[in-house]
């Protein structure tokens, strides 16, 4: 390590232990004022660690935190980044904070996705794991393409690291790479061949540009997709989720390769992200009993999904941020075998997205077909989702733009389970008012 | 079961379905069904012909740089189908891409001159680095009616001669951030850059299209209740 990086670290260890000590906070300052002192500080890391970078539109999150707890089965040294700490910066805080190791240790990284070339450009990773890649509402002028593309820029400085990829998402099998590629998917069906709803993102096939069809689709574009009129197909898989066993908003028990797993958390698009965490275990030779114990020994890794007691209702908040992601989650809730009622709370500032038009991409329909006895709608742009939930032919509304008395509404409802929705703003709003009144403890967000 | 029954074409649903378009289908069911209409939805894409017997109504959507260049390659296959119907006094509804892809060209990404059907007199320019994002409300100058969008688009588009604006830009950039107007009329084709989806924010406009797709379909059937319809504010 050179003398300008020694000192660069120590400035920013010595910031972090300040903000952290005396402040309460520091995530991104101390890397951004070790990057002032020493722009290459992240290459003297790479002596130091094996790196693997988890990247994509969603599930990043959730794929480091059960990757982090299979591999460290194995390893002794397993340093990884808080959520929301994945760019640059917070990259750089992770390493800086991180304590000293006397061996090298391997460092699992959820990589936001136009980062991974910036990271890439200092250290080489040993594996990039890939979860997806959706249109977020948040910069839908960003298209998917283009975030593949990013991602492969930063692929292409490491043409020897293994790429540990999601077999049903045709963009991952776009491009012929000289890197080894595992790819993970799912194989618990096959079906006639048939279309995508039409309203999917990324159907063309991108060998010859007509309409893919599918044997098998779990969500989005996601599935065992070819292409009639060339024979483009889903690459062959390494590791497959074979049965899905049991699936509640809370817990999802399915079958990998035959060996039968059980997570704490409901939600598809959750067991690729345990599939993704067994795939870059198994890589990395964690043994099938050892990601096992991983994925069942403790469940707070799943603490996103908490349920929060409100002086006896059972509400679950949950983020939704696009349409993908909003359709898991009605997907998901479905699952509840008890009754239930339904919130939506809708923000449009810059962080939950400025343009709700997204909210129509979800399926509401589908609520309509189930008993619920009430439903709210809330936040600056409750008549957006209000207009959205009529239009679905829902009518048992209540609606509440100020969040305010969302809390007292709650408890109000008919269903001991009660869900909410919430666009990110949203979200951080009521979180408050719930630590406020007490029912989750202050700053309870990761 | 309603009395009445249109057929709607989604051009290239399965393609340009980035904005939420879909959304202006789900409102002018939500409308269609107080006129005592249903509606059946057909995807017409690539590989698909167009046939413009077969349907009452259109809804022409936007999508990414990708997928609206491989809809522009097969537009010309489809170009005399959609003349007729457009030239029939047939309703459509063009949002952003579906919009600039009725007209003589736009620009693409990469600064291509990308055609267009040029059955619609306008052609679309690009600006540099720069796109109009925002809430958006323009006015009618004959109707007098407001309406509210939100607009996300890098296009300038211009309009020709035949064609009148959907509306005045009271706040907002509009077609091109020069002339205040925002999207086009020509026939009964409404065009407009406006997401929202705008039908689901201006049911106004859903109503029009649907009376004028009823009356071409039932010319003698009398409509005054459908024309009496009250659309509720949802914005």
């Amino acid at each position: 390590m050179s003398i300008r990086s020694s000192f660069a670290e120590f400035a920013g260890r010595s910031s972090y232990w300040f903000l952290h000590t005396f402040m309460h906070g520091g995530s991104s300052l101390p890397g951004k004022l070790t990057l002032k002192l020493d722009p290459n500080i992240l290459q003297s890391f790479s002596q130091k660690y094996d790196l693997v970078i988890i990247t994509g539109t969603n599930g990043k999150t959730l794929t480091t935190a059960l990757s982090v707890r299979v591999l460290r089965e194995k390893y002794d040294q397993v340093l990884t980044n808080p959520t929301g700490s994945n760019m640059e910066q917070g990259i750089v805080t992770t390493f800086i904070t991180a304590p000293r190791a006397k061996k090298k240790g391997l460092a699992v990284l959820e990589v936001d996705e136009a980062n991974v070339p910036i990271v890439c450009r200092y250290i080489t990773p040993k594996a990039f794991v890939f979860t997806n890649i959706f249109r977020d509402q948040m910069d839908r002028y960003g298209e998917i393409y283009t975030t593949y593309k990013k991602i492969l820029r930063g692929v292409k400085l490491a043409p020897k690291a293994t790429i540990i990829a999601n077999g049903d998402e045709q963009l991952f099998h776009s491009k012929d790479l000289p890197n080894p590629i595992i790819y993970y998917g799912f194989n618990h069906e096959h079906h006639p061949a048939f279309n995508a709803p039409a309203n999917t993102d990324g159907l063309l096939c991108p060998k010859c540009q007509h309409i893919l069809r599918y044997h098998m689709r779990t969500y989005a574009g996601l599935g065992d997709y070819f292409c009639p009129h060339c024979g483009f197909k889903r690459p062959e898989l390494t590791y497959s989720v074979t049965k899905l066993d049991k699936l509640t908003p809370t817990n999802s028990t399915f079958e990998i390769d035959g060996h039968q797993y059980t997570i704490g958390i409901g939600g598809l698009y959750n067991i690729y992200n345990a599939l993704a965490a067994y795939s870059l275990g198994r890589f990395m030779g964690v043994a099938p009993e050892q990601i096992k114990h991983a994925f069942e020994s403790d469940e707070r890794v799943f603490g996103r999904q908490e349920i929060i007691n409100v002086d006896g209702k059972q509400v679950t908040i949950i983020l939704v941020k696009n349409p993908v992601g909003l359709n898991q989650v009605l997907d998901m809730i479905e699952t509840d075998p008890q009754p239930f009622s339904f919130a939506f709370l809708l923000n449009a500032n810059y962080a939950d997205g400025i343009d709700t038009s997204w909210i129509w991409d979800g399926n509401f329909e589908k609520l309509a077909t189930h008993q619920i006895p009430q439903y709210m709608t809330g936040g600056e742009r409750y008549k957006d989702i209000t207009t959205r939930l009529t239009m679905a032919g829902i009518d048992n509304v209540w609606h509440e733009p100020d969040l305010t008395k969302v809390v007292d509404k709650i408890k109000q409802m008919p269903t001991k389970h009660v869900y909410i929705l919430a666009s990110y703003t949203a979200m951080l709003q009521l979180r408050k008012l719930l630590a406020e009144k007490e029912y989750i403890k202050k700053g309870g967000m990761d | 079961m309603a009395k009445y029954y249109l057929r709607l074409a989604h051009l290239y649903g399965d393609l340009l379905n980035t904005y939420s378009d879909v959304g202006n289908i789900i409102a002018l069911r939500y409308y269609a069904k107080q006129m005592n209409a249903d509606i059946a939805v057909e995807v017409i894409s690539i590989d698909n012909q167009f046939n413009p017997n077969d349907f009452d109504l259109a809804l022409f959507g936007g999508g990414q740089d990708y997928e609206q260049l491989v809809v522009s390659r097969d537009l010309p296959n489809k170009k005399d189908g959609l003349a007729r119907f457009i030239n029939d006094n047939k309703p459509m509804l063009a949002i952003c891409g579906g919009y600039q892809l009725l007209g003589h060209y736009y620009i693409g990404a990469n600064g291509e001159k990308i055609p267009g059907l040029g059955i619609l007199d306008h052609y679309t320019l690009s600006q540099d680095n720069n796109r109009f994002i925002g809430d958006i409300t323009i006015k009618n100058p004959e109707t007098g009616q407001e309406y509210h969008g939100f607009e996300n688009h890098n296009g300038r588009t211009f309009l020709g001669k035949d064609e009148q604006p959907l509306g005045m830009v009271v706040t907002g950039h509009g077609n091109n951030g020069e002339d205040h107007t925002e999207g086009a009329i020509y026939k009964s084709t409404y065009c407009s850059y406006f997401h929202g989806p705008i039908l689901t924010r201006n049911g106004e406009i859903a109503k029009t299209l649907l009376l004028r797709a009823l009356k071409n379909k039932y010319p003698d059937a009398d409509f005054s209740n459908q024309e009496a319809l009250k659309v509720k504010p949802t914005f």
